[in-house]
């Protein structure tokens, strides 16, 4: 296991990094907000919601004046019900997450951190809180807690399972991005913990293209990321074929385990536009 | 053939099959890659179908390298020199006189030949030259020593510039005292020289001792250019040379003191020949200035030779009648005509009798001077008796008290055509077959109104050397000692006579100097100590220690205590005697045949020894570097494009940088045409280096280094201006290139033409004219005029007269004002005045080449020349433009 060390010159580099990944975030945050809109129901909230005819056991205080003088009854004013949950988000910090196939791509984790500071800029703006896990037992809450959660998202996280924070609260949600190569058994243990407590979720699967294709051929040896033996294939074209079928194979073993958990799995390549992804989350997240 | 120094290496050889093998067996390496779903990968049903090999290709050339390595490190060396085998002591003889010095390179590379072999077969080795040594040290046998101890001495060597003394050589030997057997490689310079059968004597003690192999020049000959004899206006230059079986040639440069060409003659040599004659015709001005004569292409002190003073100077002395201040009056001066008459051929000395004559002299002119008694008569009559020639013009005051130098009894003054005379002025007569100036033209309007007449007397006549049409006498002469007087009777200025006025008393002036003896050996006490000797390359160096002074008198020969060379008296003004090699030394012949059994072999043409080791290790390396890119691209660690990448640079790195549009693009630059000629090309871009120089700081234009294009290749939109040296063998350009060069002068380019041929450099480069019409064959050139008085180019900066480059006086011509696609601005400026030439500069800035006639003037102007074609080039008719401003402001103001 690939050790991640906590020194200056790393999180110097890092913060470095965090303002143009908080402007992209917030882009294609801004792009996703155009098409969704809050909760749509009259609540609590700052946001106006509707007028209403008023009725009897209103106080004063909520008749709107204004608009009560442009016509001969009383009206109401409404805002929007902005029920504050908590989201839990989760990027897989192993180290085979730093890695890309060419020059031109983003590494896996650089994609995973966009997509959880778009999704966590989307939450604030809607007024939810956001956490952290494993770490930080802090939630964050308003539209200009983004800086500060980027900057923990900056600092090294204990590797491990997610499931080792007995802080998480219960009920609440809960995303995951990673690429999810693990042994299946693995993530069903994972699913079934946080499913126990309960936690509802989605699992964000992010892969590389040519962890998809396996655009090699020849003799090549493969080196794991993690620590694996490294493996001797002789030529790699002739079994292209059966590792897109295992490939597959595990996606669907993890889609069914997370269906049945009521969880939602999705997949997203580092080479299709991050606006997708984030798309189908927000709407995942959304109550019905 | 070839040899191995460490053949034992080649055992090595038969471990090829081995290495074959191993390479085969071992797989090549996998390409490596990480991969994070590795996981999935895992346990995959793997066919292995056939085992990994390295490709057959890879395997050869890795086997390949191998045996260059092995061969290499075994050191083969093709053509060893198998000249002076035997064993024993190996003694290397070298004639090191000065008949060795033109090919001196290639008897040295033999004997280090012989050296080398030696040393692998590890013979001792010896070294014997047969020349003296500085100072006139005797020949002495150096060694036996290892061969790699004396290669340094080997190199060491240099020719002598004198005779080599094979006696001394002999005695070297005897004193050596070998008694066990040597072979000995003697390269002879074939020549007998003084020394008569001492070479015979020489080779037979070295065949004595040994197998003798003799290396001479057989079809070189040895030629040795004897010091000219001066024939009138001529020089006679003699050639000897050694027999040789082939016709031949050669060429003699007359040189000047700061080694510009002046003159060339040639001669041919038949087979067989051994004496040639050619002719220098050269003006008395021009061959004044001769300082050596060297045979082209031939070193060594034989084929130069020293001309000093005897050959050169007649200095002349000028006394006037009156006092000095108004000899020089003009028209009326005494010495006004004769000044000018002389001056252009001769070195003119004005003075009193006594500074006078404290230097040599060849000639002394007395203009209307009586010589009373005294002193200066005595001094005068020395002078004369000693060789000098005294010319004496008549006149009122020498009429009045003639004195005892006249060649002639003065009887009386006459005038004729005077008011008070019955007699017409009269011409002269044509001159007699014996007279000097026998063969002179003589013009019909020279009349004579006054003269000077002599006493009869019977010798008269035969003093006479020019009469006047009714036969009275115009100069007499007489020889008196070794000199001689020559009487006018005239006066030296228009006052009795037209003849001052005449180019014929030029050329009468002229021929009685040449008459004169030269200024020859500096009479009296001291001894002329060594200023300056050749060198065994013919070179001028410091004399050589133990070089002694020459006696002020008598002949000298060339040795080793004497070498050739300048001596003389040290200081700026002092007296130089010249001693060259062909004063003294009989001509060149071969010495007698060597003893029976000598080995013989050429000296040119045989190809030195060549070590192939260092080029088989090369090469190894080469193919071990080209197996390295292979088996990283088989790796997977160097893809396409970046072998691409490192062939390109590998290959074409310089082209590369040429190409570089992007970069030139960012600075204004000044563009040349390259000719192919690399020495011409340099000298163009360090002349239009030292050109921006010159604009950057003088202008406000910012120009880049200078940058060669080849048209139909380059861009050429990104250059003001483009320089075309016309070379004399410059080809006709290609189709791509006129088109190109069409184009850029269509969009307001200047080409600038240089034939280098103009005015005074004129005969330079023969053949450029006509080299000029066949380059500009399919430009677009517009009807051209002489640059005239009022055009831009003479006043885009500075005002300029004139246009010189390196040369002056020659045409440069621009397009006639009638084009106004491009605002009137020239296309072209074509001329022939190097101007390159005479920007150029090293890289401290100094200027590289002579400017001709010279002068610091005519540099400032060929740069004042250069900073107007730039901005010329940079503004167009902009300038030209400001002659308008007066009349635009007017009109502003009203």
């Amino acid at each position: 296991m690939a050790e991640i060390q906590l020194s200056p010159a790393r999180a110097e580099a890092a913060a470095s990094r965090l303002p143009p990944l908080i402007v992209q975030a917030e882009r294609i945050a801004a792009t996703v907000m155009q098409g969704v809109h809050g909760r749509r129901r009259s609540g609590h909230g700052d946001a106006f919601w509707q007028f209403r005819a008023y009725s009897p056991g209103d106080s004063a205080s909520s008749v709107d004046w204004r608009q009560s003088a442009k016509a001969d009854r009383l009206f109401v004013r409404e805002t929007e019900w902005e029920a504050a949950q908590t989201v839990l988000l989760w990027r897989d910090p192993s180290p085979s997450m730093r890695w890309r196939s060419s020059p031109e791509l983003e590494e896996k984790s650089q994609r995973a951190d966009l997509l959880l500071l778009a999704l966590a800029s989307l939450l604030l703006r809607g007024g939810e809180r956001v956490r952290l896990v494993p770490g930080d037992i802090r939630a964050f809450m308003g539209r200009a807690a983004l800086p500060a959660l980027a900057a923990a998202l900056m600092r090294p996280v204990p590797e491990g399972s997610p499931t080792l924070d007995p802080s998480m609260p219960r009920h609440a949600r809960i995303v995951m991005f990673g690429d999810f190569l693990q042994p299946v058994p693995e993530i069903q243990a994972i699913l079934s913990d946080f499913a126990a407590r309960p936690l509802r979720g989605q699992m964000l699967q992010i892969l590389d293209p040519a962890e998809e294709s396996l655009p090699y051929s020849g003799r090549i040896r493969f080196d794991g990321l993690e620590g694996e033996a490294p493996l001797l294939v002789p030529r790699v074209e002739t079994i292209r074929a059966l590792y897109t079928e295992r490939l597959a194979a595990h996606r669907d073993a993890i889609s069914t385990m997370a269906r049945a958990a009521g969880w939602g799995f999705s997949t997203h390549r580092t080479d299709q536009p991050p606006h997708l992804a984030l798309l189908a989350l927000w709407q995942a997240l959304a109550p019905a | 053939m070839i040899t191995f120094a460490a053949p034992w290496l080649l055992l090595a050889l038969p471990a090829l099959p081995l290495l074959w093998w191993i390479l085969r067996v071992t797989p090549p390496q996998p390409r490596r890659m990480d991969f994070p779903a590795a996981m999935l990968l895992r346990d995959l049903p793997i066919a292995e179908e056939t085992p990994a090999r390295t490709p057959w290709w890879v395997l050869l050339m890795r086997v390949l390298a191998a045996a260059l390595l092995i061969l290499g490190l075994a050191r083969p060396v093709a053509g060893p020199g198998g000249a002076a085998s035997g064993a024993g002591t190996l003694l290397l003889v070298l004639d090191d006189g000065w008949a060795s010095g033109p090919d001196w390179p290639l008897r040295v590379a033999i004997a280090q030949a012989e050296l080398d072999r030696a040393g692998r077969e590890g013979r001792p080795a010896a070294l014997l030259t047969t020349t003296p040594g500085e100072g006139g040290a005797p020949p002495r046998v150096i060694g036996p020593m290892p061969a790699e101890d004396l290669a340094p001495r080997l190199a060491a060597l240099r020719p002598r510039s004198w005779p080599p003394d094979r006696a001394a050589a002999l005695a070297a030997l005897d004193s050596w005292g070998r008694t066990e057997r040597f072979s000995t490689l003697y390269l002879s310079d074939a020549l007998a020289h003084q020394d008569g059968d001492a070479a015979q004597a020489f080779m037979a003690r070295l065949a004595a001792g040994g197998p003798l192999t003799l290396a001479r020049a057989e079809e070189r000959p040895v030629r040795l250019l004897s010091p000219p004899r001066i024939e009138g206006d001529r020089l006679m230059l003699t050639l000897r040379q050694s027999p040789v079986s082939t016709p031949g040639e050669a060429q003699v440069i007359a040189r000047s003191q700061d080694g510009r060409a002046l003159a060339r003659a040639s001669f041919t040599l038949g087979a067989g020949a051994t004496e040639a004659e050619a002719v220098l015709e050269l003006p008395t001005e021009i061959r004044n200035r001769v300082y050596r004569l060297d045979l082209a292409e031939e070193t060594g002190p034989g084929a130069v030779v020293l001309l000093d003073e005897r050959f050169r100077r007649r200095p002349v002395g000028l006394l006037p009648g009156a006092e000095e201040a108004a000899a020089d009056a003009p028209l009326i001066g005494d010495l006004f005509y004769l000044e000018r008459a002389l001056a252009p051929f001769t070195e003119l000395r004005r003075g009193e009798v006594e500074r006078l004559l404290a230097r040599p002299l060849s000639v002394l002119i007395l203009a209307d001077r009586p010589v009373p008694q005294g002193p200066e008569l005595t001094a005068l009559n020395r002078f004369v008796e000693q060789g000098g020639t005294l010319i004496r013009f008549a006149g009122a005051r020498l009429a009045e008290h003639p004195d005892s130098l006249l060649p002639v009894q003065l009887r009386a003054e006459r005038q004729l055509g005077g008011s008070l005379s019955w007699e017409q002025p009269q011409h002269l007569a044509p001159f007699a077959e014996g007279s000097p100036f026998a063969g002179l033209a003589v013009p019909a309007e020279i009349s004579v109104e006054r003269q000077v007449l002599a006493e009869p007397s019977p010798r008269l006549a035969e003093r006479v050397w020019a009469r006047l049409a009714d036969g009275t006498p115009l100069v007499t002469a007489e020889t008196r000692g070794a000199g001689r007087i020559v009487l006018f009777h005239v006066t030296a200025t228009a006052e009795w006579s037209d003849l001052p006025l005449s180019g014929l008393f030029v050329q009468m002036l002229r021929r009685l100097v040449s008459l004169s003896a030269g200024v020859s050996g500096q009479e009296g006490e001291g001894t002329l100590a060594p200023l300056e000797a050749l060198d065994g390359f013919g070179r001028l160096v410091p004399p050589p220690h133990g070089a002694q002074p020459l006696p002020p008198t008598g002949a000298a020969t060339p040795s080793a205590r004497t070498p050739p060379g300048w001596y003389g008296v040290a200081g700026g003004e002092g007296y130089r005697r010249a001693l060259n090699l062909g004063d003294s030394l009989p001509a060149p012949t071969l010495h007698a045949q060597p003893p029976i059994g000598t080995a013989f072999r050429g000296i040119a043409g045989i190809p030195p020894e060549r070590d192939l080791g260092p080029w088989l290790m090369a090469a190894a390396l080469l193919i071990l570097a080209l197996d390295l890119l292979a088996s990283l691209r088989l790796r997977g660690l160097l893809t396409l494009a970046r072998t691409a990448g490192i062939v390109l640079i590998l290959s074409a790195g310089p082209a590369l940088a040429q190409q570089n549009d992007g970069l030139q693009a960012l600075v204004t630059r000044l563009g040349y045409v390259s000719t192919g000629d690399s020495a011409t090309d340099e000298t163009t871009r360090q002349g239009l280096a030292g050109l921006s120089d010159f604009v950057n700081r003088r202008t406000a234009a910012a120009l880049g280094d200078p940058v060669g294009v080849t048209p139909g290749r380059d861009d050429l939109s990104l250059f003001p201006l483009l320089y075309f040296t016309v070379r004399p063998d410059a080809p006709a350009l290609d189709p791509a290139a006129i088109s190109a060069l069409n184009g850029f002068m269509r969009n307001g380019g200047i080409i600038l033409f240089d034939t280098r041929d103009e005015g005074s450099g004129e005969g330079f480069a023969p053949g450029a004219r006509a080299a000029l019409r066949r380059v500009t064959q399919g430009l677009a050139i517009p009807p051209l005029m002489p640059v005239p008085e009022e055009h831009v180019l003479r006043r885009a900066f500075y005002l300029l007269a004139e246009l010189p480059g390196r040369f002056a006086g020659g045409t440069v011509w621009v397009s006639r004002e009638q084009d106004r696609a491009n605002d009137s601005v020239s296309p072209v400026v074509i001329g022939g005045h190097d101007w390159a030439g005479a920007w150029a500069t090293d890289a401290r800035g100094q200027n590289i080449h002579a400017a001709v006639p010279g002068g610091a003037r005519q540099r400032i102007l060929a740069y004042r020349f250069g900073a107007n074609l730039v901005m010329y080039a940079l503004t167009g008719n902009y300038k030209g433009d400001q002659v308008h401003v007066p009349a635009i402001l007017e009109r502003l103001g009203n």
